[in-house]
């Protein structure tokens, strides 16, 4: 059964009250904690969000070097082990020493999209 | 609303009743007093890891008779692998004080847990601004604060693993960038078969890895945060419970790593000043050259480094060993300290074959 709001729904009115009514009257040595607890609630509300948009986005990224094991019809669990499975066969190939000599301008690109896909959840600030 | 941080934990009250007789006692034996009281100012900031509690000394009697202001610095709750333990903290911080670092003066060190349980020591307490946002917040370089923590960098690097009461941190290593790496290696353990952007680092540095060369005792935390600067200049270099025996461009390269510029990620000396006003000043005073290769090598070992720290203290949290909202977030950290590495890492990319003689 559904509820409504759903977790989601729940996150984001939370976390946006929090900032607006609550964390303006918070006494000064409480406010590191509490502007931790709001950063908390946004990366928790991106990633309930966005994960499975930053997941193709990896997808997408390890098909600049594996093109044939891109899905765009993959969700969820699903998603996940997929990525998880070309990363570790990215990280055997990188230890295997794959890219020591040649491919390191594609990997580079591969890698620095992995990165930004995460970040887009973990702290988007970060990626300007 | 209660938050629980990593600093309000372990021991609840490390001065209450009994403890704080306990620990005069044991003080006016150490310091030759008739009498020693100990009045508690306040817990101060940086306790992620360990426990620093600002004291007031009252000494009746002795060599050092008189009021001290200091600080106690006892093992925190949870030691993370990097960290060497107080004592060994204690003469890291004998020996950088004995060779002219501006390191508070170590006092007193303890090991009997009859004590105050734990392992602790006491050091002067230093006056100024320390967090990284406040220090890089001014709209001008700091280039002579950069140039003096640069000599005070080169004093540090004098002193090498032969020095007296150094034994208790081990040998020095033979070739310290390979193990460094290996220590990175178990560090991450599995990470690094699942996360490729660790893969790579890990094999940039083995293939990257530079033939040793001196090996001195190095602070290992030398960066923006982990010093104190009262009216723009520099007034004590703190956070020793990292320091080791390592290649001297370490620390040169965590200092300048962008993780620790804080507001002006454009000034590549820790977010104060240029990279030529602090290498100035460590060339003034180490009696050697910087490598900037070397230093490009050991930077990228830096966000490394720092990734394997912010996992770990991920891991405190998740594990349940340590349950805190800051190691959480320190946790999440972990893609912002790659895309850095990968950024230095595209920098570099055209100095990264041949600049420096290799060990592979």
């Amino acid at each position: 059964m559904r509820t409504n709001p759903d977790a989601r729904g729940l996150l984001q009115i939370a976390a946006s009250t929090f900032r607006s009514d609550v964390l303006p009257h918070v006494a000064p040595e409480a406010r590191f904690a509490a502007l931790m607890v709001a950063n908390a609630l946004d990366i928790a509300e991106r990633e309930l969000k966005g994960l499975d948009a930053a997941g193709h986005s990896m997808l997408g990224a390890l098909a600049l070097l594996y093109g044939e094991d891109a899905d765009d019809a993959l969700s969820g669990d699903d998603l996940r082990k997929r990525v998880e499975a070309l990363q570790h066969r990215l990280c055997i190939e990188i230890a295997a020493g794959d890219f020591d000599h040649e491919g390191q301008d594609v990997l580079m690109d591969s890698l620095e999209a992995i990165v930004q896909a995460r970040l887009g959840i973990s702290n988007p600030k970060a990626l300007g | 609303m209660h938050v629980v941080k990593a600093s309000d934990q372990s021991p609840p009250s490390l001065l209450s009743g009994d403890n704080r007789v306990r620990l005069e006692n044991w003080l006016a034996a150490q310091a030759g007093a008739s009498r020693v009281v100990v009045t508690e100012d306040g817990r101060l900031g940086g306790g992620a890891i360990s426990l620093n509690l600002a004291v007031t000394l009252d000494i009746d009697g002795g060599p050092i008779a008189g009021r001290h202001a200091c600080v106690l610095r006892a093992e925190g709750g949870g030691r993370i692998s990097a960290s060497i333990g107080k004592l060994r903290e204690f003469v890291v911080l004998r020996a950088a004080f004995a060779g002219g670092v501006m390191a508070p003066e170590p006092l007193f060190a303890c090991d009997d847990p009859a004590v105050l349980g734990h392992d602790f020591y006491i050091m002067r307490r230093a006056d100024g601004l320390g967090a990284g946002h406040a220090v890089t917040r001014s709209e001008a370089a700091q280039p002579e604060l950069a140039r003096e923590l640069g000599r005070q960098l080169g004093r540090l690097h004098r002193i090498t693993p032969e020095t007296e009461g150094l034994e208790r941190l081990g040998e020095a290593p033979e070739c310290p960038a390979h193990e460094t790496l290996a220590q990175y290696r178990r560090w991450f353990g599995d990470l690094g078969r699942r996360d490729p952007v660790i893969a790579w680092g890990l094999r940039w540095m083995e293939v990257n890895a530079p033939l040793p060369g001196a090996v001195v005792l190095c602070h290992r935390d030398f960066r923006t945060g982990n010093y104190l600067v009262k009216d723009g200049a520099l007034t004590a270099i703190l956070d020793w419970e990292f320091a080791g025996f390592s290649d001297p461009m370490e620390d040169l390269g965590w200092f300048c790593a962008r993780s620790w510029r804080f507001r002006r990620p454009d000034r590549e000396a820790g977010g104060i000043a240029d990279r030529a006003d602090f290498y100035a000043g460590y060339e003034e005073t180490s009696g050697r050259r910087v490598d900037p290769a070397r230093v490009a090598y050991w930077e990228t070992a830096a966000y490394l480094r720092w990734a394997a720290i912010a996992v770990e203290q991920g891991l405190r949290h998740s594990s349940g060993a340590e349950s805190s909202l800051e190691l959480a977030l320190t946790g999440r950290m972990l893609p912002e300290i790659e895309l850095d590495m990968l950024r230095h890492l595209r920098a570099i990319g055209s100095m990264a074959s041949g600049a420096v003689e290799k060990v592979a």
